[in-house]
């Protein structure tokens, strides 16, 4: 009896402990193996080493996809965080159904689907036939080259990735608003501070977690994103949105070379890995 | 003469205070057109008769209200698809919830060694299972090499995996309101460790539950790329790639389209609807600690 009360709490474990082995941690220990082989079609021929890593990270292609990535990641990010903030202070004067209406509104980007949403939008940007260039016409000016031109391609881009995050970034950045005693901020109003300084002083140091959890997942989520650029520009127009996962998913799926592909994921695994362990030390949590 | 003054003052603040007013509900109206933009202009361009999808200038509405589009995609792929991603969702938010409860039901009232392990893994799957970018050419390879790919449990199992570590995040957070006691009188009155688990916790954690199933559901149903690449029969796609598919070789079919993703939306809006404010304090447990 003793005996099996200790191992059952390994019992309660063991199905989503091998779920998450099986289809998370023991492929990526493969894509550690291919990627020290050459590899076309998924057959792996010659180990190489550490070859496909210096190949990708030497390669100006790619290096150049990081840094496109970690720009249009970031971009979207700040934007994000600075409508994430004012939109919430803004919420945080209401209370009941009139926040809760505002946050399931602007969670809607967030919870549906990154396919439809940003096909959509594509829809919208169409050059002939979109909505926009049309309003954009009414308005007497030149029409924009929404997808057809690199730099509008970039921001808008940009635009539909931070359209899906806002909402993230401002019902965290509001349940720590709404997690702040009144006291205190009564409190630093009695004591005479403006509206500035109840920002600056009471509200920013007491949202530090909120924003540092969103900064981390949004960081993620942006550099991880695939769906979006995939669907809205492909990577184009030439190399313009070619950020490093779509690198990753042309040379896995249009060039089947799964050595080389493999060495890019892994190099994206542990940048976003980096950020997981930031995350975990964010959290607050009692074990 | 002062109190004269205090008039005028507020008079300009009650003026003030209408135009704050104004300008907040322009705020707000900005705010729902910027966010809704895609779904509102995907739903009237699929509710256009076909010959007006392309017309230009584009109208708000067409000069009738038809189904032709949704009748299409209906008979098409979109509807494998459709059914495909209601299968695949219940199986894992079933096996999702059954597994992340136990792991849950472990971590909050046993003590064991290897726990905190157990729980930072849980805690940086999390992350990881909201961009999953870095795991496709991985999950491809691997699941390839054992010939798992283009299964009917090939997305299933894909879909527990990535949302296991939220939902598991999620139950725990439950579990903390359902008291101790209860668990310890059941033990005293000589209840099995999988009786009281079942029997007795399981019911008081009922909307921990839901709000896990409500992220499972996300997950699942709007999961795209992985999809993509580890099925490859027709019958088979899930919802998401047979929304993909009318971006056609021959050029985009804008009116299928928009009825595929509009009809793909409203599950998603509709559950979100019922379970929002649960989805919300899912999001944001870790970010405040009350």
């Amino acid at each position: 009896m003793k005996r099996r009360d200790k191992m059952f709490p390994y019992l309660l474990l063991a199905p989503s402990a091998l779920v998450i082995l099986f289809v998370l941690i023991a492929p990526l220990l493969y894509s550690v193996y291919c990627s020290l082989y050459q590899c076309t079609y998924m057959r792996f021929t010659k180990f190489v080493g550490l070859d496909n890593f210096i190949k990708v990270l030497t390669n100006m292609d790619y290096l150049k996809a990081f840094g496109r990535t970690f720009y249009i990641s970031a971009v979207s990010l700040v934007i994000a965080l600075v409508l994430g903030v004012l939109f919430a202070l803004w919420i945080n004067k209401y209370s009941g159904i009139t926040a809760y209406a505002i946050q399931l509104l602007v969670l809607i980007p967030w919870v549906t689907s990154q396919v439809v949403g940003t096909l959509l939008w594509k829809w919208i940007f169409s050059e002939d036939l979109g909505v926009l260039n049309y309003l954009i016409k009414q308005l007497g000016m030149a029409p924009l080259k929404v997808l057809s031109d690199p730099n509008t391609a970039v921001w808008v881009l940009i635009f539909v990735m931070t359209w899906r995050i806002i909402g993230y970034a401002m019902v965290q950045i509001l349940a720590g608003l709404k997690s702040i005693p009144k006291s205190i901020e009564e409190a630093a109003l009695i004591d005479g501070a403006g509206k500035w300084q109840l920002l600056r002083y009471v509200r920013l140091p007491m949202i530090k977690t909120p924003l540092l959890i969103s900064t981390i997942i949004l960081t993620l989520s942006n550099i991880n994103n695939l769906t979006v650029p995939l669907s809205l520009t492909g990577g184009g127009p030439g190399t313009a949105t070619n950020v490093i996962t779509i690198s990753i998913y042309r040379l896995g799926f249009e060039s089947y070379q799964f050595g080389t592909s493999s060495a890019l994921s892994i190099v994206l695994f542990l940048v976003t890995l980096v950020l997981s362990i930031g995350y975990v030390k964010a959290v607050k949590y009692e074990v | 003469m002062r109190s004269n003054q205090m008039q005028v003052s507020l008079g300009t603040l009650e003026k003030w205070k209408k135009w704050l007013h104004i300008y907040e509900v322009v705020l707000f109206l900005f705010v729902v057109i910027v966010n809704l933009a895609p779904f509102i202009w995907g739903l009237l361009t699929s509710l256009k008769p076909v010959r007006e999808v392309l017309s230009y200038p584009p109208k708000l509405f067409g000069s009738q209200v038809s189904t032709e589009h949704y009748e299409e995609v209906f008979r098409g792929t979109f509807f494998t698809g459709f059914r495909n991603s209601l299968i695949y969702s219940a199986i894992a938010i079933a096996v999702g919830l059954l597994f992340a409860m136990m792991a849950a039901y472990a971590m909050s009232r046993f003590r064991f060694r290897g726990k905190k392990l157990f729980f930072i893994l849980i805690l940086s799957g999390i992350p990881l299972s909201i961009g999953s970018a870095a795991m496709v050419v991985p999950n491809y390879t691997f699941f390839s090499s054992l010939g798992l790919t283009n299964q009917w449990y090939t997305l299933p199992i894909i879909y527990v995996a990535y949302n296991l570590p939220m939902a598991i995040w999620v139950i725990m957070g439950g579990l903390e309101s359902v008291p101790v006691q209860i668990d310890e009188a059941a033990k005293i009155d000589g209840a099995g460790n999988w009786r009281i688990l079942f029997g007795l916790v399981v019911p008081l954690s009922l909307p921990s539950l839901a709000s896990a199933a409500l992220f499972i559901f996300l997950g699942a149903w709007n999961e795209y790329v992985v999809s993509s690449v580890l099925v490859s029969s027709a019958s088979l796609y899930p919802i998401q790639v047979s929304i993909y598919n009318y971006m056609g070789f021959y050029g985009i079919q804008w009116g299928p389209l928009c009825a595929a993703a509009t009809t793909a939306v409203v599950p998603t809006l509709a559950v979100f609807a019922i379970l929002g404010r649960m989805l919300i304090s899912g999001l944001t447990a870790g970010a405040v600690k009350d």
